[in-house]
């Protein structure tokens, strides 16, 4: 499973302000820490990007290619920012994100066509976040056949079925899993992402990590092609690259409906076993789910 | 092969609850199915309803919600007196609103000794429901755990910013607590897991969900009960299996449907029937979802409410 890392990010108080100072070298030495933890491509996320949008991502992703060389994710909603992201890249960049919206689809398949870039496809629509895995599957749809149109390749596609977070959409988070086990089905020839921290939005911090990783065996496990991740979380590291299969295959047998007993079991593997009842749906949440 | 009407596995059952003391003492709780689904399983303690009373005179009652109190409205305990004698209350609702730091703002002592007179008119069990300001709750629940010594009054709404303060107290003085989310199934939970660590015993604990009155988010209310009953009876959820209390009159009663008279819109229909209405309705929606007690206030309403209950449980 390949990881992008997220941390290259506007919201990051020290990245936002190097951003607005214009300051490389923060900039550089998160790039360059996000290599050394084993990411695979870097999201350069600078949100909407309103104040010289353009200007700001071909700044960094000067900065960003001259010192790592593993590919680049551009993350903006600011499609003349994009653009200028993707003429100074030198790379083949992932677009992120092009949703099903038409305003979005009209300015930005062009452009992955024109700089030969490939692309997030967001399952998001005019009306808004999709409620079930059916509604992502239509979008989905839509998406593969406005790509066909607009001649972008089916291996260049990298869907987004998005994740919900699992404090206030327990229900939805389903419907999320649900949609990437149809996925293979949906679009056998396209890749897929998700920006898997979102599951653990609104959580207490110190137990966003567990929710993540939980989240991350479940999908990889029906065959999620990557995600952006926290990159500087070992632990989601080592099971993306199959390294903790005991951890892996503890959670597919709660996946399966296995009675676990607790008995023999360390504290992690509890943990493991608690968080993916409540990302089930088999146990409703609560920020203490750990505790009980 | 004869016809076999499907039926709902059910896996937990609510807690038993008590308030008050013998004999008047009033236990909640208890189910083993959804509300009034008695072909499925057991209800041993009917829905309660509780009269409610104010800690001072209201200033902005319509006449129509006045008027069965006409007579003792400007005294707390002759109110709860009367609830109990006239209309059969069995358990009063103490609401403490002239505490509230965006009204009168009185102070605690002097709204701790109203409660001090309404617990020792009445012989049955009291929720004493503060002001929902955090700040102002925890120093007046605090008191009120305190002086109801004795009593195992019900004290809410206890919530996450000042369940400690008032969940200690209510421990050491032995009162049920009301622990109070904003219709949220998810932070219910949390809430309850908190009083829990805390110390509050299960038998100690029943839960507000935070009430919309009928056109003013009762769905929502509806659904978060809805959902808190199926996780608690279908999903072993231990942390939601506590009795119900919606604190619905004051929703009801301050929507302009229940102000507007006839005369002033013809079309919307006699003032008072329509008021007692839709408070009675509200009542029995949140009942249908799995209200244990419902804090009501025109006894014309309750009666409605009370007759559902029976033939619901006849």
């Amino acid at each position: 499973m390949l990881l992008i890392g997220e941390n290259l990010n506007v919201i990051s108080k020290k990245i936002g302000e190097a951003l607005k100072q214009r300051d490389p070298e923060p900039i550089r030495e998160m790039a360059i820490k996000e290599a050394k933890a084993g990411m695979d491509l870097i999201d350069i996320n600078l949100g909407p990007a309103r104040k010289e949008g353009p200007d700001l991502m071909e700044w960094v992703v000067n900065i960003v290619q001259e010192v790592v060389d593993i590919p680049l994710c551009l993350d903006t909603t600011n499609i003349e920012a994009m653009e200028a992201g993707l003429k100074a890249y030198k790379g083949k960049a992932l677009i992120n994100s092009i949703s099903a919206r038409p305003e979005r689809i009209e300015a930005l398949m062009p452009m992955a066509k024109k700089y030969n870039a490939s692309f997030i496809a967001l399952t998001l629509g005019v009306e808004g976040i999709p409620r079930d895995a059916n509604e992502r599957g239509l979008l989905a749809a839509q998406l593969i056949a406005e790509a066909a149109n607009y001649g972008l390749s089916e291996e260049d596609m990298w869907i987004d079925p998005i994740v919900l977070p699992i404090n206030t959409q327990q229900i939805q988070v389903q419907g999320c899993t649900e949609f990437v086990m149809m996925l293979p089905e949906i679009a056998p020839n396209s890749k897929s992402t998700c920006g898997l921290s979102n599951i653990s939005n609104g959580a207490p911090g110190h137990l966003r990590g567990i929710l993540n990783r939980t989240y991350l065996i479940m999908l990889k496990r029906y065959g999620m092609y990557s995600a952006i991740v926290d990159a500087f979380d070992e632990e989601l590291y080592a099971i993306a690259k199959g390294k903790m299969p005991e951890i892996e295959n503890l959670v597919y047998k709660v996946m399966d409906g296995e009675d676990i007993s607790y008995e023999g079991l360390s504290k992690k593997e509890i943990d493991y076993v608690k968080t993916a009842k409540v990302l089930l749906g088999q146990t409703l949440y609560s920020d203490s789910w750990l505790e009980l | 092969m004869a016809f076999e009407i499907p039926k709902i596995k059910y896996t937990g059952k609510i807690r038993e609850v008590t308030i008050g003391i013998p004999p008047n003492e009033v236990t909640i709780g208890g189910e083993s199915c959804y509300p009034f689904y008695l072909f499925e399983g057991d209800m041993p303690y009917k829905p309660r309803v509780a009269f409610e009373v104010w800690d001072h005179e209201p200033q902005e009652w319509q006449s129509w919600a006045v008027e069965p109190f006409a007579d003792v409205i400007h005294s707390p305990s002759a109110w709860a007196k009367k609830c109990v004698e006239s209309y059969g209350a069995e358990i009063i609702a103490l609401q403490l609103k002239s505490a509230d730091p965006n009204g009168m703002n009185r102070d605690v002592e002097e709204v701790v000794s109203v409660v001090k007179d309404v617990i020792n008119s009445v012989n049955v069990p009291v929720i004493v429901w503060g002001t929902a300001n955090d700040e102002k709750d925890t120093a007046l629940l605090r008191r009120v755990a305190e002086v109801c010594e004795g009593k195992n009054v019900a004290i809410g709404p206890v919530t996450e910013k000042n369940y400690k303060q008032i969940g200690a107290m209510a421990i050491g003085y032995n009162q049920v607590v009301l622990a109070s989310t904003p219709i949220d199934v998810n932070l219910a939970k949390q809430l309850n897991i908190l009083l829990g660590n805390l110390g509050v015993k299960d038998d100690k604990l029943a839960v507000d969900p935070t009430t919309g009155g009928l056109g003013y988010g009762l769905e929502y209310t509806y659904s978060v009960i809805e959902r808190d009953r199926m996780a608690a009876l279908t999903q072993e959820d231990v942390k939601l299996q506590y009795p119900i209390v919606c604190n619905l009159a004051n929703e009801v009663w301050k929507t302009k449907e229940t102000k507007v008279t006839k005369e002033e819109d013809p079309k919307m229909g006699d003032e008072k029937k329509r008021a007692i209405l839709m408070e009675g309705v509200t009542a029995m929606t949140l009942l249908i979802a799995g209200a244990d007690i419902v804090i009501m206030r025109h006894p014309d309403s309750v009666a409605l409410v009370k007759e559902m209950i029976k033939e619901l449980t006849a």
